[in-house]
């Protein structure tokens, strides 16, 4: 069996960069922890649906503050992502530093606002089950936070050394759609720990 | 670069010995000591998955003789109470998590890259991490055995029994942190599954001319992905609950010990599925290669394989029928579990179409296949039948129970696989396994099977209780559960021979050659075993079966262009596979080993102190960074 030419790959980009594979895995990850979350929700409904009181008597919920100011930083740093990755496309390496900079101070002001309200939160998470349920959500979302500072951090410092150009920016946009995705799940979770047990 | 004037359209094209050469030595996987925890290929990967997942089923197996040995007549004392909770929970433990998913995943990552026309997964460095992984997280579970500490709350290990209270020790905190380890390895090859499959088939393999192999790898990888996070949600709150004291599974405090079976069962029952569907996937790859036509109903068997997926995530409380959750939602679970009937009984009658009139070649993969729908068909009608609630409550948590979920795990996943071994054996070793002894290995493993499980059912329907050590002379269930045990020792003989041809023919078998049972797949165009970069051109496809669509052509189109002096593959497009981008897959490196001995160390030490999950946690982060850190040259082309 000979073979014969039938598809030539030479003038193919070798910088794809939302058709590369790993953009894909990053999706991938996004919708592990996007099920994780889902778990974690309904868990909490399903405590909450044989609970006599919830949250328990004399207990308040998270307050609105807070996780509210949060709420903003986060959205504003997907913006300053955006801005990054829009400065990057056109090979300007210095908005790329500032954006991921910037993304990496807003979401570190978020860990410390969120360090004061939990600390403020008046139960723990050996109190009660619904104290057990809050923390762990609030926690997942915290070390979730960390890690998207870490990645972001590091994109930064490559950014900062030059490492990254218009057409080598993959780590850029991978990053970036972590960096949504982190920024975005702590909306329905803002909604089901401070909203749901006062509407609902 | 080697082709200096670039090959026009149509040309012949051919490699010489130096530029194979080179190809071979980019692709190659390091040597030594240091470098066994180096290769990132997904041959050397998926062997090793494969490799690892039958040691563990051999081992798991023997728990399981000894469980037989201890039952084999009343009031036995062969295994203390104690002891024989360890095992049956380790015996199950390891089964579904240490061998069925890996296993699966291993020979999906062997085959699977081959089969689409390329060279590697997707993230080649994170298949990698995912073995580590695995073989550290299996190596404790098992090891705790040895030290007379492994958890004994059974393989779902329900709360309250596997609460602090109840289960104190390490055994559950083992359980626990080993699943999650083993879930996030079958998390990232599932990950990679589809990507690979989605993102780098080769040029013309459109989804409807994937093999159905790498259809029922890709159903299982979107169930992996869908079910497993429940399972990690439900053992990270269970740690919790043991080391820091919180309260969601205590009903003591006002947690709700339910919630553990939802979660798990959520997770539990598309498991099963995703154990099952790869095997279905080898059934329709073996039938079509020993009738040697076309499957009838291409089509349908992939809808089937999809639907199943679907409705596999719609019937876990099919398992808690006994809990008292409210009649309506459990009708609902009721009819779903009879629903599933219909995907499979499409797939059995389109098998079974292929198959009608055929002249076929009965060699040890077909007999395989063959003793499958025996034994799965007895495995579904009773799964019909613990499907309808009445029936259910009789026999919940009896020997039924264990005879049925045997006859739809062996049978509808342990035949197929080992018929697949024998199909893919020299494909992995360029050897044929023995003909003879393989016959035999099967008739000894139907026969065994059937011995051994058949009488559970009559067992069950007596009343004898799963899960117990012993019984009483006066309850009668002495002769049967003989039997049992003696086909125990026949089942155990049939996969012992295989095995043993398995490493006899290593050395004694009839060298295969490229393409020894007339496959139409793409991973018999290559060498056995295939060379470090599995095709030397990625070919290009037009039909469903590559390589009987070309039998009586002289030559056969393929992609040029792809640099040999570093890792390239073609990237295509998700429905026709048009290519867009070329690759570049990274080489080999340790970063991934040193990766999961971090993750691995603190999340074995939250079993000691709970800060431990800070060693791991930025553990891993620096160990990933480093991995993923651009070594110069940067790449500037």
């Amino acid at each position: 069996m000979h073979s014969h030419a039938g598809y030539d790959a030479r003038e193919l980009t070798r910088f794809a960069h939302k058709t590369h594979p790993l953009w894909w895995g990053i999706l991938g990850v996004v919708t592990i922890e996007a099920t994780v979350v889902a778990s974690l929700i309904a868990s909490y409904f399903y405590l909450r649906m044989d609970a006599e009181a919830w949250p328990p008597p004399g207990v308040d919920p998270p307050g609105l503050l807070f996780p509210t100011i949060n709420l903003v930083l986060l959205v504003t740093s997907s913006g300053t992502m955006y801005w990054a990755g829009w400065g990057i496309n056109r090979e300007n390496k210095l908005v790329l530093t500032l954006g991921t900079s910037a993304s990496v101070a807003l979401a570190s002001l978020v860990l410390v606002l969120r360090g004061i309200e939990l600390s403020d939160l008046g139960f723990l998470w050996n109190s009660h089950p619904y104290g057990s349920i809050v923390w762990t959500m609030m926690g997942f979302h915290f070390v979730h936070v960390v890690s998207a500072i870490i990645g972001t951090a590091v994109v930064a410092f490559l950014a900062g050394i030059g490492y990254f150009t218009r057409e080598r920016q993959l780590g850029v946009v991978v990053d970036t759609l972590y960096w949504y995705f982190v920024a975005g799940i702590w909306i329905p979770l803002y909604l089901v720990l401070c909203w749901a047990p006062r509407v609902l | 670069m080697s082709v200096i004037e670039p090959p026009r359209q149509g040309e012949i094209v051919t490699r010489t010995p130096e530029e194979l050469d080179r190809l071979s030595s980019t692709w190659e996987s390091p040597g030594g000591l240091i470098g066994w925890f180096m290769p990132v290929n997904q041959r050397v990967i998926g062997r090793r998955f494969v490799l690892t997942a039958f040691v563990f089923f051999f081992l798991a197996g023997a728990l399981a003789v000894l469980m037989r040995i201890q039952l084999m007549r009343p009031e036995n004392d062969f295994l203390s109470p104690d002891l024989y909770n360890q095992f049956f929970t380790v015996h199950g433990t390891a089964m579904m998590f240490l061998f069925a998913i890996p296993v699966m995943e291993g020979i999906a990552i062997y085959i699977v890259p081959m089969m689409v026309g390329t060279r590697d997964m997707a993230f080649p460095r994170l298949n990698a991490f995912g073995y580590y992984v695995y073989l550290i997280g299996g190596a404790v579970f098992f090891g705790s055995l040895l030290f007379n500490i492994a958890p004994a709350a059974g393989w779902f290990n329900y709360v309250p029994l596997a609460g602090i209270e109840y289960s104190p020790g390490l055994g559950v905190g083992i359980w626990t942190t080993m699943i999650t380890f083993i879930e996030v390895s079958a998390l990232t090859a599932a990950v990679e599954l589809i990507v690979t499959i989605l993102k780098l088939r080769a040029p013309g393999m459109s989804l409807n001319r994937m093999p159905l192999f790498v259809w029922s790898a890709l159903v299982t990888a979107f169930m992996i992905v869908f079910a497993m996070p429940a399972i990690i949600a439900a053992s990270s709150l269970l740690v919790m609950d043991r080391q820091i004291g919180t309260h969601i599974f205590t009903p003591e405090t006002g947690g709700q010990p339910l919630l553990w079976q939802h979660l798990f069962w959520f997770f539990g029952h598309p498991e099963v599925y995703i154990i099952l569907m790869p095997a279905l996937g080898i059934i329709s790859t073996i039938i079509p290669v020993f009738t040697q036509r076309p499957i009838f109903g291409y089509t349908a068997l992939v809808l089937s394989l999809v639907a199943t997926g679907f409705i596999g995530f719609g019937l876990w409380v099919h398992h808690m029928f006994a809990t008292g959750l409210p009649q309506l939602g459990m009708s609902f679970f009721m009819a779903a579990s009879a629903m599933i009937a219909i995907p499979q009984g499409i797939q059995v009658f389109c098998w079974i179409a292929s198959m009608w009139g055929a002249r076929m070649r009965f060699d040890t993969p077909l007999l395989y296949v063959l003793g499958f729908f025996v034994i799965f068909v007895v495995g579904g009608i009773s799964g019909v039948m613990v499907a309808v609630i009445p029936f259910d409550l009789q026999v919940h948590d009896t020997f039924f129970l264990v005879a049925h979920f045997h006859y739809v795990l062996i049978g509808g996943a342990v035949f197929p696989l080992i018929g697949g071994m024998y199909y893919w054996y020299p494909k992995m070793f360029g050897r044929m396994m023995d003909e003879r002894l393989g016959k035999i290995s099967f008739w000894l493993a139907f026969i065994g099977f059937n011995v051994t499980f058949f009488p559970m059912h009559q067992l069950g329907l007596q009343g004898m209780p799963r899960r117990i050590y012993t019984y009483l002379e006066e309850l009668g269930w002495g002769d049967l559960n003989l039997l049992a045990t003696m086909g125990s020792f026949i089942l155990a003989a049939g996969f012992l021979l295989s095995l043993f041809n398995a490493l006899w023919s290593l050395w004694r078998g009839a060298p295969a050659g490229e393409d020894p049972w007339g496959s139409p797949t793409l991973e018999w165009a290559t060498p056995s075993p295939p060379p470090n970069y599995n095709h030397a051109h990625i070919p290009i496809v037009s039909g469903r079966y590559p390589l009987w669509d070309r039998r009586g052509e002289e030559s056969s189109p393929v992609v040029v262009g792809l640099r040999d002096d570093r890792r390239e593959v073609l990237v295509t497009t998700v429905l026709d596979a048009e290519p867009h981008a070329v690759a570049v897959m990274p080489a080999p490196t340790i970063w991934p080993f040193i990766s999961a001995v971090a993750a691995s160390t603190g999340f074995l030490g939250i079993l000691y102190h709970p800060s431990f999950f800070l060693v791991g946690f930025f553990g891993a982060a620096a160990t990933f960074t480093m991995w993923f850190w651009p070594r110069r040259p940067w790449r500037d082309d």
